[in-house]
């Protein structure tokens, strides 16, 4: 065969395998906790048979020899000619890892390997004899044919049965005589005893007795006709090339981008045929937008089906027992960020199982079940996906990771001794730090949780981290759905456009040195900003880039300039920029590897305009600004507690004196902006309030329309607050009197809402605060 | 005109092998992942010949094989299983079922082309 | 018979280039660029070719020529490379001229510099020396030095 074909097969072969080889483990572990499905033994026997099968073809005979040895084991457990035994079951997934680790040769060196697998293959072969023989004293099985799949070429009579070509290893039912028994017979007979017998309880049983038709359906009746037309979701599925997929999703961002025109066209030209057929694009786009973005996605079971295999064999390692418990495997998220959280969760599981959950006699000894519980669970939530890790283990205790991170200069005492728990947990994730008493093999070396905290964040999702001592540590992260299309706020700079992606945006801050003289300061010569007594460091993204030269401007003079608050790394930072466009919906495209080097790009989407803008790398551009290192002066003047915070991703709430004593709080995520408008810039338009703004036109929405009993706002000032509010497309300004402040939410119950605008209530600062939420709202209706 | 064959296997990899070895002899190659599928296919075209494996979910190529031979347009196709040198009471069974000859997984090419310049002289 | 080759030709002030016709994918008038701050010098910016974000080099620069002047709007080769589709910036179009294969000869000596490296020879035409470029050497750009 042709050598690139042959390379091209091996891939496949590889790819293939692996997705098999992690069925097959799964499938293995629920035989052996009781839980298999009626077809677990099949699906099992048939991954095998499948890698022996192409393997042979390949050339691959090492991989062949070794899958052949634990199909004949497989087969007669399938034909129930002998069960699972727990030996048999760790024999079997020593196949998967002797296979894998071939695999895994081939696929780095292009070669097999030379790894010895026979004591596998004997260990296989002892397995198939009936009697329980499997003495350890007995390692040559005492019936010739057992050695025969060393080597399968002698173990292959069949072929020679062939009439028209003896050694051919094909024939034709036409070429050999019409009575059945004479040739079956012969080729039976050299098969190992035990394979033909339908029950263990029948050891001695010829070899003939498979030999007649009937008798060998009784063999190998069931599995077959068991399967013959079923269907179900799973065998539904059809692979298609991730590249036609990627193919698929770049064209409709491309009528993504049309249709965005045509909707802009259509606000202008005011003709209603085009307007209601625009609208019908719109919604017919949006649909096959979801629709597309659905075939990239796969249910978070497919790398929970290595779990069960890993917690096993960690478990088993350390001297504990473990129960793992999986909820929500078919959440669906897009291939690429599955790829991405693999190995994250892998090592969220290994370290809970090392550090989290006790040993069995600790356990015993705290009044616990032996065995410990650890739940993998996902579901959606908001737009994103949340998985949770939680154990019930012995959780983080506060007081040793703050004492170490005092220890090595992470935090000062100060800060140490006024760090609230829920906060000192996420100290874990600072590079270096392990709280861990004794180095095992399998975590606590302390790299890992940073990295995976780094990961995660990478593909712009959050982790946190809640634990309590006694009873147990969960770790919640929420991740996009999808990375190919993301909300994402639209800035200028030096007369360029960039997209910023939302996900990194904590709030949108106007500085006006006009006002208290709270502009831009400057600290040890960096620019910082003083955010509600906090000490933001700052980049100005002009200067950064190069597109002004960096003394054009001298911190302080930025009059009337716009401020983003970005989080990257679990740190905050304002990034300074000329002008705030808006927030829309991106196609992410890479870019070209010429541009690997720029670490400030995330990569660029085309604009309803038709022209390119720069998708930027919050991370990359942090860390070329340098206000996320240590060694700035900027990074120590904020608190790491308040980082801390920031980490575990508490809601954001803007809190409004509605008037009359009434607050109110809107959680800032559904805040697109705040502005101040001049009273006398409001107009009447169709019955309704409006301003124009941002070359459109903004209907105004007093709040106490929307939430009942609150007084009339005040008109005492010739400006009025606004909270501009954006979703499907259209905006609104919710007049809200008074803005006093943004605060986070304490984590107190939320009380029910009563199915209004309202969310419910919560407490803040001591007070009892209405919670509102205009995501709810129609719009259009208002 | 190219003689059509179709192959039915749930392993991607084996599909291929098949496919390539195939094409590269100038046969035309029509794939299927199970008997279900292959059924579906055949429902509406014919091909010269037919190249299943035995083992497959769904479907197996047995029960593939009946079904065939109860269609009159594919009373005569010739039918190859692809079977293991380890089940050797699957080659009664797929005589029975009506298929046309075997060919033990795993295989060379020439002994694939070999079976079908059995099946299909030219 | 000898064997042939068809090259696409462009301008580069006095300079006349070929690349193997095979390379390029097509030829669009100037388009509208978003510049890609620190980038290397040569790129010019990203452009949008039917929805895909295409990289444009500019060859004089790439080439250590002069920049040429504002008033010549460049025209766009696009060519295949193994990173997608890399955009051309060049001065004037010519046309696909076939030339004899035999005939490549190494570039004098005085063509030095980052032209040396993607120059793979010249050929002898008539009236003028046609100059054959390396496209793969030619998108491979030296690793930038980022400003501090």
């Amino acid at each position: 065969m042709d050598a690139s074909i042959q390379q091209q097969l091996i891939a496949d072969l590889l790819v293939e395998s692996f997705e098999g080889l992690d069925r097959y483990d799964h499938e293995l572990l629920q035989i052996e906790s009781g839980t298999a499905g009626a077809d677990s033994l099949n699906v099992i026997f048939r991954v095998i048979h499948t890698i022996k099968g192409t393997a042979g073809c390949l050339g691959l005979s090492h991989i062949q020899r070794v899958a052949h040895t634990g199909e004949n084991l497989l087969d007669l457990l399938r034909s129930g000619g002998i069960s699972a035994s727990p030996e048999m079951i760790s024999a079997l997934l020593k196949l998967s890892d002797a296979l894998r680790s071939m695999l895994r040769s081939l696929e780095v060196s292009g070669s097999e390997g030379d790894a010895d697998h026979s004591p596998l293959i004997s260990l296989l072969d002892r397995l198939q004899e009936p009697l329980g023989a499997v003495e350890p004293l007995v390692p040559a099985p005492v019936t010739a044919p057992a050695s025969s799949p060393v080597q399968p070429q002698a173990a292959e009579p069949a072929p020679a049965t062939s009439a028209s070509a003896p050694d051919a290893g094909f024939g034709f039912f036409d070429d050999e005589p019409a009575s059945v028994p004479g040739p079956e017979t012969l080729f039976t007979a050299p098969v190992p005893a035990p394979k033909s017998f339908p029950e263990p309880a029948a050891p001695s049983a010829s070899p003939g007795a498979g030999a007649g038709a009937p008798a060998a359906s009784v063999a190998s009746g069931a599995p077959p006709s068991e399967n013959a037309g079923r269907s179900n979701a799973e065998d539904s599925a059809i692979r298609v090339d991730v590249a036609h997929l990627d193919r698929l999703m770049n064209l409709v961002g491309e009528l993504v981008l049309a249709r965005n025109q045509i909707l802009q066209k259509a606000g202008v030209v005011q003709d209603p045929t085009l307007l209601s057929t625009a609208q019908r694009l719109n919604v017919i786009t949006t649909e096959l937008q979801e629709g597309v973005m659905k075939t990239r996605m796969q249910p978070i079971g497919n790398v929970w089906t290595r779990f069960p295999r890993i917690v096993r064999d960690v478990s088993a390692e350390l001297g504990k027992k473990v129960r793992l418990y999986m909820e929500g495997r078919e959440t669906e998220l897009d291939r690429t960020i599955i790829e991405a959280i693999k190995d994250p969760l892998i090592h969220i599981v290994r370290n809970a199982i090392d550090h989290g959950i006790e040993s069995p006699e600790r356990r015993a000894a705290s009044g616990k079940p032996e065995e410990g519980a650890l739940v993998l669970r996902a579901y959606h939530e908001g737009g994103q996906v949340i998985i949770e890790i939680a154990d019930d283990g012995a959780g983080i205790n506060a007081e040793k990771v703050r004492a170490r991170a005092l220890r090595d200069g992470r935090i000062t005492a100060e800060q140490a001794a006024r760090m609230p728990d829920r906060e000192a947990f996420h100290l874990v994730f600072l590079p270096g730090l392990s709280t861990a008493e004794k180095i095992t093999n399998v975590s606590g070396r302390g790299v890992g949780m940073d990295v995976v905290k780094t990961n995660i964040e990478r593909i712009g999702g959050s982790i946190e981290l809640l634990s309590e001592l006694g009873s147990g540590t969960t770790l919640r992260i929420k991740i996009p759905l999808t990375l190919a299309i993301i909300p994402a706020l639209i800035v200028t700079s030096g007369g360029e456009r960039f997209a910023i992606p939302q996900v990194s945006l904590v709030e949108l801050v106007r500085i006006d040195t006009a006002g208290e003289g709270r502009g831009i300061e400057s600290l040890y010569g960096a620019p910082v900003y003083r955010l509600r007594e906090r000490l933001l460091p700052l980049a100005m993204l002009d200067r950064e880039l190069g597109i002004v030269p960096a003394e054009a401007a001298t911190p302080g003079s930025e009059a009337g300039s716009n401020l983003i608050v970005l989080q990257a790394d679990g740190r905050q930072f304002g990034l300074v920029v000329d002008e705030i466009n808006d927030t829309q919906e991106i196609v992410v495209k890479p870019l070209s590897k010429i541009f690997r080097s720029l670490t400030c790009y995330a990569g660029a989407t085309i604009m309803g305009d038709g022209r390119v803008a720069l998708i930027l790398d919050v991370l990359g551009l942090a860390q070329r600004a340098s206000v996320l290192s240590d060694a700035t002066t900027q990074a120590a003047a904020i608190d790491p507690a308040r980082a801390a915070s920031v980490l575990a991703n508490r809601e954001k709430l803007l809190l409004i004196e509605a008037g009359g004593g009434s607050r109110l709080a809107i959680p800032l995520s559904s805040v697109d902006r705040l502005e101040e408008f001049e009273r006398s810039r409001f107009e009447w338009s169709g019955g309704r309030q409006v301003i124009q703004y941002r070359g459109g036109i903004l209907p105004l929405v007093p709040l106490n329309r929307l939430v009942p009993n609150l007084p009339e706002p005040a008109e005492s000032t010739d400006h009025a607050q606004v909270v501009v509010h954006s979703s499907g497309g259209r905006s609104v300004g919710i007049l809200v009197g008074q803005v006093s402040d943004i605060v986070e939410e304490e984590g107190s119950e939320r009380a029910a809402g009563d199915g209004s605008g309202l969310l419910g209530s919560t407490v803040i600062q001591g007070r009892v605060v209405d919670l509102f939420d205009p995501t709810g709202l129609h719009l259009s209706s208002l | 005109m190219p003689k059509t064959i179709m192959t039915v296997d749930d392993a991607l990899t084996m599909r291929k092998v098949i496919s390539f070895t195939l094409k590269g002899a100038g046969f035309d190659v029509i794939e299927a992942q199970d008997g279900v599928a292959a059924l579906g296919v055949l429902k509406g075209r014919a091909v010269d010949a037919i190249i299943s494996d035995v083992n497959m979910p769904n479907m197996d190529g047995l029960e593939l094989t009946r079904q065939l031979r109860q269609l009159p347009a594919f009373a005569r196709t010739p039918i190859i299983l692809l079977t293991t040198e380890s089940d050797p009471e699957i080659k009664n069974r797929g005589r029975a079922a009506g298929a046309t000859g075997w060919i033990v997984k795993p295989f060379q090419p020439e002994q694939l082309l070999a079976v079908m310049s059995r099946v299909l002289p030219a | 018979m000898s064997e042939t080759r068809q090259l696409c030709t462009f301008t580069l002030g006095d300079f006349f280039f070929g690349i193997d016709v095979l390379k390029v994918q097509e030829i669009i008038r100037h388009q509208e660029m978003t510049r890609v701050p620190l980038a290397p010098e040569a790129i010019r910016g990203l452009i949008n070719l039917r929805g895909q974000i295409v990289t444009a080099l500019d060859l004089r620069s790439r080439l250590g020529l002069p920049p040429r002047s504002a008033s010549l709007p460049p025209t766009n080769v696009v060519i295949h490379t193994p990173d997608g589709p890399v955009s051309l910036l060049v001065d004037e179009i010519g046309d696909v001229v076939e030339v004899d294969a035999a005939g490549l000869t190494r570039a004098p000596d005085t063509v030095r510099g980052a032209a040396h490296q993607v120059i793979t020879g010249v050929f002898r035409l008539k009236e003028r020396l046609l100059i054959l470029l390396d496209t793969s050497k030619v998108v491979e750009l030296p690793e930038p030095v980022p400003a501090s």
